[in-house]
């Protein structure tokens, strides 16, 4: 399990440093293989049977196999796109990853001492707060969907440790939640491509007030 | 014919699915489609008052799957008439929007049946909100709710909608991903309480968890307060609501306006039920006032200076939730029972000014209030129900929205927030203010551009009608109306924490 953590924030960093959106989509896609495992690892040694095989099927099913597919299908059609960010930009987004990766162990000692899963809750907050920055401070809609599945999979690694996964109706619901999600995004974002022919969000500034 | 609840309640859950199954496969001719909409409508809000009638409050429903009390059968009612009018009104609107000659929607052929597909799911899965007894299964529909409404957002593909359902899937996914976490915790905590049996059933948590943990009950309800929050559209999270609201269809903006925002304040108020006991009422009581009051301050400098019709009505939205908001945190069962009523007031007239403003849009040619004369002389109809709309959302007394509105005001003075009820008061004020000015200029005036058609025909102006004189009816007639007065009693306890 700490390969796994170590392999996962080194996937996040890397995240952090990728503009050609066809690497972060792979990266993605990576990052969401090794949340599978974690959920092997997990339901084996909690429960056994079907159900603890459910969760990690789940996942490698829709995070790695159908939703980066998807997007690489939609990067396919866009023609000389990446994410304008110069040298020193990049390099502030691994730092402020970095800083939140020290911010998750200080909350973690903070709430809950002395625990376990100390380094996974630490991750799976890093995780998430490299999403939100992700969705918040780039402008290519594939990056940002990259960064909403990050924040997505960081929530779902905290479930998954707190509480060894949700019960397994809720469980198929929010992975159906994901992969509409991103069935809707890939709409939208090929439909952005045909009327603004580039997709990159900061165009899109008419509605204000 | 004489059907139990259960009967009922999956009579009324399976008909809208099999009604957008049928119209996405696009089969049936377009006079075919719009009479089995308003048929499967009708039907459903038939079963649904059938079940009002045969509803006992002291017995909730339950089973595997589903959980109805009365404060579930009230939410139902507001969805189920909103349903009605929206099949009833739907067809007048669609005519408008793909007439050969300038309808926006024109250069697409058949988009009948993708629409209806679409908000046939959309009612259904808010119906669903309301009805299903997971937290977790609650947490999903609301999620589904965001991802089914985007694609009616940006149903016309212009840039401006584009841009809105972008925004819209965003926020509100970001938003909702944090109640995720949020839910995540409370299962946490009945883990630590009470073990995995029932896992996130609300009326097991409501029963057996006690010995709640305060501090991480706390954080567990930031996250859910925040994440539902974004939903409802409270104030720093509100960013996507005037976006989606105005730039949608004018039928979806209305049921976004009127239901869904409801719906995830519900969701809210389930959470909020559990988590009650440990972290207290004040805690609860403070974040409720403060988000509430700050809403509203937020939505009431946007309204005055603004020239966009469809956005006027969102900000007065965000006004109503913001006034929601804080009667549910007075913790007072008058403040939780007009909580209620207003939320459903504000449903049935919010829905028929979105549905007259995008008729607006249409006779005018645009949606910038500062080009719109003279609709009193040139389309009488649409400015009759324009103003009649208009006076009830304001709170105006012959209306609904007045007795609720009224009795929220007098909640602050009965909590002992009397200074907070004087700012409400004030803003209130604002809000009339800025929207009378606006709208009063739409009246009178000559028209500087070519003549507008009356487009109000007679089946949506009876739909309004009906949808004006029931919110009407219903709250001013409250005491000698048994059957919802007892529903919303027995609702606003729910609310205040009692389970049934």
């Amino acid at each position: 399990m700490d390969y796994l953590v170590v392999f996962l924030v080194l996937v996040v960093f890397l995240q952090t440093r990728i503009t050609d959106l066809r690497r972060a989509v792979i990266c993605m896609a990576s990052q969401s293989l090794i949340i599978a495992c974690a959920c092997f690892w997990l339901g084996l040694s909690y429960s056994s049977g079907f159900h603890a095989f459910v969760p990690g099927l789940l996942t490698l099913a829709v995070k790695v196999i159908f939703i980066p597919g998807a997007v690489l299908h939609l990067v396919g059609k866009l023609t000389n796109e990446r994410e304008i960010l110069s040298e020193s930009n990049v390099n502030y987004s691994t730092m402020a990853a970095a800083l939140f990766l020290v911010l998750g162990y200080a909350l973690v000692e903070r709430l809950l001492p002395g625990s376990a899963g100390r380094d996974i809750v630490a991750a799976s907050i890093l995780m998430i707060m490299t999403g939100l920055s992700m969705m918040v401070l780039r402008k290519r809609a594939i990056i940002q969907i990259v960064g909403l599945i990050t924040l997505e999979n960081g929530i779902y690694l905290l479930g998954l440790l707190l509480t060894q996964g949700l019960p397994l109706v809720v469980e198929l619901g929010v992975f159906l939640d994901v992969l509409i999600a991103v069935v809707v995004l890939v709409i939208l974002t090929s439909r952005m491509r045909l009327s603004f022919m580039t997709t990159d969000t900061s165009v899109m500034k008419k509605l204000k007030g | 014919m004489n059907l139990s609840i259960s009967d009922l309640i999956y009579i009324i859950l399976a008909l809208p699915v099999i009604f957008s199954l049928i119209s996405a496969t696009n089969l049936l001719p377009k006079d075919g489609l719009h009479w089995l909409n308003r048929i499967t409508a009708t039907v459903v809000f038939v079963v649904l008052v059938q079940l009002v009638l045969n509803f006992d409050v002291n017995s909730p429903y339950r089973d595997e799957y589903l959980y109805l009390d009365a404060l579930s059968v009230w939410m139902l009612l507001i969805i189920g008439t909103l349903y009605l009018a929206f099949a009833w009104t739907s067809k007048a609107y669609l005519d408008r929007d793909t007439n050969k000659r300038y309808g926006y929607l024109r250069r697409f052929g058949r988009l009948e049946g993708r629409f209806y597909a679409l908000s046939h799911m959309f009612v259904w899965i808010m119906l669903g909100v309301v009805v299903v007894n997971n937290l977790g299964l609650m947490w999903v529909a609301i999620e589904a709710t965001t991802l089914v409404s985007a694609l009616l957002v940006a149903f016309k593909f212009t840039r401006t909608s584009l841009e809105a359902a972008w925004k819209y899937v965003m926020v509100c996914t970001v938003g909702i991903c944090l109640a995720l976490l949020g839910t995540i915790l409370v299962y946490y905590i009945q883990l630590t309480c009470v073990g995995n049996t029932n896992p996130l059933d609300w009326l097991y948590l409501a029963q057996h968890v006690d010995n709640i943990d305060t501090g991480m009950a706390k954080l567990a309800f930031c996250f859910l307060f925040v994440g539902y929050g974004t939903k409802i559209g409270l104030a720093p999270m509100h960013a996507w609501l005037p976006d989606a609201h105005s730039e949608a269809p004018a039928l979806t903006s209305g049921l976004l306006s009127g239901a869904l925002c409801i719906c995830a304040i519900y969701a809210l108020i389930r959470n909020m039920i559990i988590l009650l006991p440990a972290i207290g009422v004040d805690f609860v009581s403070g974040l409720c006032l403060f988000f509430g009051l700050f809403t509203v301050a937020m939505a009431v400098p946007f309204v005055l200076v603004q020239r966009d019709v469809k956005r006027m009505l969102a900000y007065s939205s965000m006004e109503n939730f913001g006034l929601m908001m804080a009667a549910l945190g007075f913790f007072v069962p008058m403040a939780a029972q007009a909580m209620l009523l207003h939320m459903f007031n504000h449903a049935l007239v919010k829905y028929s000014l979105f549905y007259t403003a995008g008729t607006i849009m249409e006779e005018f040619g645009t949606k910038n209030m500062m080009r719109i004369h003279g609709m009193m002389s040139q389309t009488p109809r649409t400015a009759l129900f324009w103003l009649l709309g208009i006076v009830g959302i304001l709170g105006m007394p012959p209306f609904g929205i007045f007795f609720s509105k009224f009795f929220i005001v007098f909640g602050f003075f009965q909590s002992e927030h009397p200074w907070l009820g004087i700012l409400m008061l004030v803003l209130l004020a604002g809000m009339l203010i800025g929207i009378l000015y606006h709208v009063m200029r739409m009246f009178g005036g000559q028209s500087k551009r070519k003549h507008a058609i009356e487009l109000f025909g007679v089946v949506d102006s009876l739909t309004l009608a009906g949808l004006l004189l029931f919110s009407c009816v219903a709250s001013a007639g409250l005491g000698q109306i048994d059957v919802l007065n007892t529903l919303l009693q027995h609702a606003a306890q729910i609310v205040l924490g009692g389970v049934y």
